[in-house]
C-alpha cells in the first residue's frame, strides 16, 4: 500500500490530522492540569466536553449563522466552567484528601449523573451544528485541498497553547499554581489560599474540555457516547505526555493525532489500532511518558 | 434467624411475583424489549410510537378476536444481558403472547433463541442481521425489517446500472458494517463481473472525524466508493463528506444516507448527490395510504414518521391480520397464519414470506438533494426495487442454515 503515495497526499494527511490533534490538546491540557495541581483523575473531564458541544449547538441555533457559532464558541466554555464551580465548591473540595480510587470512582459516578442530564435536556436524537457560513468549502494550500473549518482550528491550537504558556509561567495565580502542584501543604504554609487556587484551576480545565467540545460541536454528531469517546484518548494522550504536564498533553495529542491521520493512509484497514499501537510503544521505552511527569 | 428472614423474603417474593403482573385479564400480551435509551432510540421511539398508534386504532375498533391488545415496553440500553432477561422475566412471569423489538442485532438473535426454547413468537423489528432469518431462523422468529443481504442486493442492483469499475470499500469495524459491505460487493460482483475493489479502511465504531479517512480515500481515485457505516456514524461521515467535498468528487453509496433520521439533523447542511437506500419516506411512495399514515402519526406525535415507524405500523397490522386468520389466540395457529400472510400497508401490499419469515419489503434507491418545501435534504430520483428483487433465494437461506 505503500508505495504510490505522493508526498502531496502525506502533507495532506498531516494537516488533517493536526486539526484533530488541536481538539484534542485543548481537551487533554485541561485534564492535565487538573491532574497536576489537583491530583483528581477527572473521568467526568469527558462529560463536560460533551455539555459544552450541546450547549453551543443550542447556543447556535437559538442564534443563528456565523454570528450563532462565535456565541457559541465563547457562551458554550464559560455555561461548562459555571457548572463546574458550583461542583467543585459543592462536592470535590470535600473530597482532594481521600485516595485516587475514591476520586476515580467519584467522577465516574459522574458521568452517569452526566449522561442522564444530557438525555433528560437534549433527549436523545442526534444534534448537528453546521459549520459557519465563514468555515464553508475548503482552500488551497500549496496544492493541498484543506476544508476551512480545519484550517481556523490549526489557527486555535496555538493560540490556547501560549494562552496556557503566559497563564502558567506569567501569572501569579499561574506560578501559584504550578507551587501547589509541587508542594500544597508548603504553599498553604506561607499563607496563600489553596482551595481557591483549586477551584480556579479546576475552573480552568472544565472550560478547555467544555471549549473543546464547542469547537469539535460543527465536525462531528453530538450526541451521548461523546463523553467515553474522547475520555479514553485523552487518559492516553495525558499519560504518553507525562502526567500533568500541559507540554506533555501537547506532545501526546501530537502523537495520537498524527498517528492515527497517517496510520489511515498507510494502513487503511488497520487504521485503528495505530495510535494505540504508537502509545505502547512510546510506554514501553518511556514508561513515565514522553515528558517530565509532575507526579 | 437469618434463616427465617430469607424464607420469609423468598415467601414475599413469590406472593409478588403471583399478583404484580401489569397486564389485564383476557387479552393478547406483547412485550416490546429494546434500546430506548442512548442513540439508537432516536431509531426504536419511532417503532414504539407507530405500534402504539396502530394497537389504539385497533383497540378502538373492539380489538382482534374480541380481546384488546396491550403492550409493555422494557428498556435494555443495548446491552444483550439486559435484553435475555427482559425476555425471560416478559415470558415467565407477565406470559406475554408474543415479544417484538430490537434494535442490537446480538440481542435480537439472542432473545429468539429464548423464543425458539419457549415457543413464543418473536416479532423482529429493527435488527439488520441476515442470520435472524438466515442461518439462525426457526419456526417462531419473523423479521418485519430489511436485512444487510436485502440492502446489499439492492445496493448491488443499482450500482450495477451504473458505470464505475474501480471501488472502494469503508465502514464501521463491526458485524453491521463488514455485513453490509460484503453483501453490496458479493452482490456487484456477480452484477458486474468487470468491475474491482481498490482498497478498503474501516474505522471504528463511533468514530468522530473522518476527515482524514476521507482524504486519503480520495487519494486513492476510486470511480465510487460503497461506505458501509450505519447509526450514529451516518450523520457525521455525511457532515464531513460535505466539508471536503467528498460529493462532489467522487460518488459515493452509503445504505440508510437517504433516511430522514440520517438526514434531518443536518438540515440543509447535508451533501447533495448521495445514493443511498432505504425501506420508507413519509413522502414516498405519493399514495394516499402512505399519506394518511404519515399525517395520522405527525398528528399524535408531531413529527413525522421514520422508516422505524413503518416497522411497527405493518408490524401490529400482520399481528391483527394474522390472529384474525388464526382465530384463536393460540401460538401454533398464529403462527401458521402469520407464514405467507399479505396486507395492505402504507407503502403497498407486502407478504411475509413462508419459507424463512422474512417480510418482502420493497427498497427504495434515491440520490440527497435539496427541497424548497423542507428544511433537510431529501430523496430525489427515486427507483423501487422491488422485494421479491432483494429478497435472498430461498437456496442461499437453506445453505445458511447448512440444510
Amino acid at each position: 500500500m505503500a508505495e504510490g503515495i505522493a508526498l502531496q497526499t502525506i502533507l495532506q494527511q498531516l494537516l488533517v490530522g493536526l486539526s484533530r490533534t488541536t481538539i484534542l490538546f485543548i481537551v487533554a491540557s485541561g485534564m492535565s492540569l487538573v491532574l497536576g495541581v489537583l491530583r483528581i483523575p477527572n473521568l467526568a473531564h469527558g462529560s463536560f466536553y460533551m455539555i459544552g458541544a450541546f450547549l453551543a449547538y443550542s447556543v447556535s441555533a437559538a442564534i443563528g449563522s456565523t454570528m450563532g457559532f462565535w456565541t457559541a464558541v465563547l457562551v458554550a466554555p464559560i455555561g461548562v466552567a459555571l457548572l463546574s464551580f458550583a461542583i467543585e465548591r459543592g462536592l470535590f473540595r470535600h473530597l482532594y484528601d481521600r485516595e485516587h480510587l475514591m476520586l476515580l470512582l467519584f467522577t465516574f459516578s459522574f458521568t452517569l449523573v452526566f449522561s442522564d442530564l444530557v438525555k433528560l435536556i437534549w433527549g436523545s436524537d442526534y444534534r448537528s451544528m453546521p459549520v459557519p457560513e465563514v468555515f464553508q468549502g475548503s482552500i488551497l494550500v500549496m496544492g493541498l485541498t484543506l476544508p476551512l473549518y480545519n484550517a481556523f482550528l490549526l489557527a486555535v491550537g496555538p493560540i490556547v497553547a501560549i494562552g496556557l504558556w503566559l497563564l502558567t509561567q506569567k501569572t501569579k495565580i499561574g506560578k501559584i499554581a504550578r507551587a501547589a502542584a509541587v508542594d500544597r501543604e508548603m504553599v498553604d504554609a506561607i499563607g496563600i489560599n489553596v482551595q481557591m487556587i483549586y477551584s480556579v484551576v479546576f475552573v480552568i480545565g472544565c472550560f478547555l474540555a467544555g471549549l473543546g467540545g464547542a469547537l469539535v460541536a460543527p465536525t462531528q454528531n453530538i450526541t451521548q457516547g461523546m463523553d467515553h469517546g474522547i475520555i479514553m484518548e485523552t487518559f492516553l494522550i495525558v499519560i504518553v505526555g507525562g502526567l500533568g504536564n500541559i507540554w506533555g498533553a501537547l506532545t501526546g495529542a501530537l502523537v495520537f493525532g498524527l498517528s492515527h491521520a497517517v496510520g489511515i493512509m498507510v494502513f487503511p484497514q488497520f487504521a485503528i489500532v495505530i495510535p494505540y499501537l504508537a502509545v505502547v510503544v512510546i510506554l514501553m521505552f518511556r514508561p513515565r511518558g514522553l515528558l517530565k511527569s509532575i507526579w | 434467624m437469618n434463616r427465617s428472614i430469607c424464607k420469609v423474603s423468598a415467601i414475599l417474593c413469590f406472593i409478588l411475583m403471583l399478583t404484580t403482573s401489569g397486564f389485564a385479564a383476557d387479552t393478547i400480551k406483547v412485550g416490546l424489549i429494546d434500546c430506548y435509551s442512548g442513540p439508537p432510540s432516536t431509531y426504536t421511539n419511532d417503532v414504539r410510537d407507530a405500534f402504539k398508534l396502530a394497537v389504539d386504532a385497533i383497540n378502538a375498533k373492539g380489538g382482534v378476536l374480541g380481546k384488546k391488545i396491550e403492550f409493555q415496553t422494557r428498556d435494555t440500553k443495548f446491552k444483550v444481558d439486559l435484553g435475555i432477561a427482559a425476555a425471560k422475566e416478559l415470558i415467565m412471569k407477565e406470559n406475554v403472547n408474543l415479544l417484538m423489538g430490537t434494535i442490537n442485532s446480538a440481542e435480537a438473535l439472542a432473545i429468539s433463541d429464548i423464543c425458539k426454547a419457549e415457543k413464543i413468537p418473536l416479532l423482529v423489528t429493527f435488527s439488520k442481521s441476515e442470520a435472524i432469518t438466515g442461518a439462525k431462523g426457526h419456526r417462531y422468529v419473523f423479521s418485519f425489517t430489511e436485512n444487510t443481504a436485502m440492502a446489499g442486493k439492492a445496493a448491488a442492483v443499482g450500482l450495477s446500472k451504473k458505470p464505475y469499475v474501480k471501488y472502494w470499500i469503508a465502514g464501521d469495524d463491526y458485524e453491521y458494517g463488514h455485513a453490509i459491505g460484503n453483501a453490496v460487493w458479493e452482490n456487484l460482483q456477480k452484477l458486474n463481473p468487470k468491475v474491482e475493489l481498490l482498497g478498503q479502511t474501516w474505522w471504528k465504531v463511533g468514530e468522530p472525524d473522518f476527515t482524514p479517512y476521507i482524504s486519503s480515500i480520495l487519494a486513492a481515485k476510486p470511480d465510487a466508493v460503497i461506505v458501509a457505516t450505519g447509526g450514529a456514524s451516518c450523520v457525521p461521515f455525511l457532515k464531513a463528506a460535505k466539508a471536503t467535498g467528498f460529493n462532489e468528487k467522487v460518488p459515493f453509496f452509503m445504505h440508510t444516507a437517504t433516511e430522514l433520521s440520517t438526514l434531518q439533523p443536518l438540515g440543509l447542511d447535508a451533501p447533495e448527490g448521495v445514493i443511498g437506500t432505504s425501506n420508507y419516506f413519509f413522502y414516498y411512495p405519493q399514495t394516499p395510504e402512505n399519506k394518511q399514515f404519515a399525517d395520522e402519526f405527525q398528528k399524535a406525535y408531531g413529527r413525522p414518521p421514520k422508516v422505524g415507524a413503518l416497522y411497527g405500523y405493518i408490524t401490529a397490522m400482520f399481528l391483527k391480520k394474522a390472529y384474525e386468520k388464526a382465530g384463536a389466540v393460540d401460538t401454533e395457529k398464529f403462527v401458521d397464519a402469520l407464514e405467507g400472510l399479505s396486507v395492505d400497508s402504507p407503502i403497498g401490499p407486502l407478504t411475509m414470506r413462508a419459507f424463512d419469515h422474512q417480510l418482502m419489503l420493497p427498497m427504495y434507491m434515491g440520490v440527497t438533494k435539496k427541497d424548497p418545501g423542507y428544511d433537510f435534504l431529501v430523496a430525489s430520483d427515486i427507483v423501487t426495487i422491488p422485494g421479491e428483487a432483494v429478497m435472498p433465494s430461498i437456496e442461499d437461506i437453506q445453505k445458511a442454515r447448512g440444510k
